[in-house]
């Protein structure tokens, strides 16, 4: 049977409901379910690599930012402590890392690319060597979008 | 060399938010001037010695060893340097002044350097993938500064430009997706080999309309022009001059023609260069009457933009080597001349308060500078001789005749006094006729603000009386470097 279309459907739905969901955090289970179904519609398609990224990335890692934020803060914009949190996400951050590079790594060498592509060998060699110049612009991206929030979250100074 | 456009800026940003720690204000200002001014020290003395014998490829090496970083440079990437390094060494200068009561200085200048980064890195890939990449540095930072001064309008309208600009994005990365998909490939060269051997017009016209909407809207063409019109003026006026002046035209005009000269092939009189003939021509038209209904000075300035860049792509639209030329050219000379238009606007703004030009009048007494490095903004855009932008609009107007595009010809001319027209009331509202009693205490711009418009002024001027130098030197090259693909 053809899951395609139904993981496609399954995509729309809860990132419809990521965006129309009020209460934030049925808006991120949204999210990391639509990520989910996207993870699962990439192994499908023969992407392994976009696969594992999109769930460990997205559903993951982003995820776990979110509850973590939703939870610290109250609407008010007090930070409320707990102490579980505290202890938790770190343990569950490092646990998440280690599972990651250990995933990453048995799979950088296994699976071939596009066999049609101009680059060969396998995911870790183009990536590393052939496509360097994307990790460079990667890493823009990441700064411009850091000194975009930190301008953005300032304190405000007063101008006319 | 090549490298140091793309690696610079991005190291000074990466390093700005600490040396904020240190200097709220003077180090800040003087480092970011200082890379800008590197820059533009090394578009204009190396740039062209470099590309004499053609275009030039780089690879970087790190301890020996090959790396792939493969950048390139040819005529036209170096001419889009060379507006890129202008531009953002007076917006630089201006913005000493300007951008102090914003605070946070250090965090604007490592997102203007992010912008920087990003529109060097676009013109200087060779890779659809880094295009896009580059694409999404420029327009994060863009976003950021925008909303810089955090007022209900620039928060609107910064979200405004993320939601369109997003979609843009999307449909870009999508045609790069089938073309990868198609041809296997993502390097210029490769895409374009590929295609040549292929028979599958229908998935190159589904890309061609795909990038035709993403750099549009980039570019703001009509009918892609919709965020442009809040963006632009909410910004503050070092960013609108950034916005209107490089990044609508590097995101936009320099990404659509690069890929459509150098991957697609555009040839004169193909459907694709009658498509963009036809964007270029309605925005260049339209935008000049929703000009002159405006009443706020810098969503004037901001329709005007649209109906330039309509000129560019109309130039570029033709396909002929004299219409690419003459687009190109404009594309220059409406940097220059736009740039010190919203600088000008923003010293006006803040020595006012206002936008509105009714309530402006006889600024000219007060603020001499301002009013005359405006005019000759104002006439330049207008297609006034000697200045810039006579040349360039005449080389284009010229082109279409040349190619039997009559009826386009006279719709330029005449989009032409539309703009003369709006640039007048400009004049004649803000700095002209008698001084209202509320502008008596109205003083001219600081020195740094005064000193940018005035810089950008001479180049306005310089490149009018100069203008044989300039197109045998800076555009010409660029045309011969589109023509020929690297």
């Amino acid at each position: 049977m053809n899951w395609q279309i139904p993981l496609l459907c399954g995509v729309v739905v809860f990132c419809g409901l990521a965006i129309l969901a009020k209460d934030l955090i049925k808006a991120a289970i949204g999210l990391a379910v639509a990520s989910v179904l996207l993870g699962i519609l990439f192994f499908t398609m023969n992407a392994p690599y976009a696969g594992v990224f999109e769930i460990s990335v997205v559903a993951g890692l982003i995820t776990v930012l979110f509850m973590l934020t939703i939870a610290l803060t109250k609407a008010e914009g007090e930070v409320r402590e707990r102490r579980w949190v505290k202890i938790a996400f770190p343990l569950f951050f490092v646990a998440f890392i280690v599972i990651d590079v250990l995933v990453m790594k048995s799979l950088l060498s296994k699976v071939q690319v596009v066999a049609s592509g101009a680059e060969s060998g396998s995911f870790g060699d183009v990536l590393w060597k052939q496509r360097t110049f994307d990790l460079i612009g990667q890493l823009a991206v990441i700064l411009a979008g850091v000194f975009a929030v930190l301008a953005l979250f300032r304190k405000k100074d007063k101008h006319d | 060399m090549i490298f140091l456009f793309i690696g610079l800026p991005l190291v000074v940003a990466a390093f700005m938010p600490l040396i904020g720690k240190i200097s709220k204000k003077f180090l800040p200002d003087l480092l970011a001037n200082a890379v800008f001014l590197v820059l533009f020290v090394l578009a204009a003395t190396s740039g062209r010695q470099l590309i004499a014998g053609g275009p030039v490829l780089q690879s970087l090496s790190w301890l020996g060893e090959p790396v792939a970083v493969q950048i390139a440079v040819d005529g036209f990437s170096l001419l889009m340097l060379m507006a890129i390094a202008l531009v953002t060494l007076c917006v630089g200068l201006y913005s000493i002044n300007y951008m102090t009561p914003y605070g946070s200085k250090a965090n604007y200048y490592a997102l203007l350097l992010m912008m920087v980064t990003g529109m060097n890195g676009l013109v200087l890939v060779t890779d659809l993938f880094q295009v896009y990449l580059f694409l999404e540095v420029a327009a994060i930072a863009s976003y950021a500064l925008v909303a810089y001064g955090l007022e209900h309008d620039e928060l609107e309208a910064s979200f405004k430009y993320l939601m369109l600009s997003v979609v843009a994005s999307a449909a870009v990365l999508i045609g790069i997706a089938i073309l990868f998909g198609m041809t296997g490939s993502l390097g210029f060269a490769g895409v374009a080999d590929a295609l040549r051997g292929l028979d599958s017009k229908l998935a190159v016209g589904a890309c061609a309309a795909l990038f035709l909407m993403g750099f549009g809207l980039k570019a703001a063409l009509i009918p892609f022009h919709a965020w442009l019109p809040d963006a632009h003026p909410s910004a503050p006026a070092p960013i609108s001059a950034m916005l209107s002046g490089l990044l609508i035209k590097v995101s936009g005009v320099y990404a659509l023609t690069r890929i459509f000269f150098n991957v697609f092939g555009l040839a004169p009189g193909a459907w694709l260069s009658q498509i963009l003939m036809g964007l270029g021509i309605v925005s260049a038209v339209i935008a000049a009457f929703l000009a002159i209904g405006q009443k706020d000075l810098k969503r004037m300035l901001a329709y005007s933009s649209i109906s330039q860049v309509g000129y560019v792509v109309l130039g570029i639209g033709i396909g002929t080597p004299l219409g690419v030329a003459g687009g190109l050219f404009h594309l220059f000379n409406h940097a220059l001349a736009k740039s010190l238009l919203f600088l000008n606007s923003g010293s006006v703004q803040q020595a006012t308060g206002t936008r509105n030009l009714d309530e402006m009048g006889g600024l000219a007494k007060r603020m001499p500078v301002t009013a005359a490095t405006s005019l000759v903004g104002s006439l330049s855009i207008a297609g006034v001789p000697p200045l810039g932008g006579f040349w360039s609009k005449l080389i284009i107007i010229m082109a279409l005749v040349q190619a039997g595009h009559g009826v386009l010809a006279v719709a330029a001319v005449l989009a032409s006094v539309v703009t003369l027209w709006y640039y007048l009331v400009i004049q004649r509202k803000a700095f002209f006729g008698k001084l209202d009693e509320k502008w008596k205490a109205v003083k001219e711009a600081p020195f740094w603000m005064t000193a940018a418009t005035v810089i950008l002024a001479l180049l306005v001027i310089g490149t009018g009386i100069f203008f044989s130098a300039i197109f045998k030197t800076w555009i010409q090259p660029a045309s011969d470097a589109l023509a020929k693909g690297f």
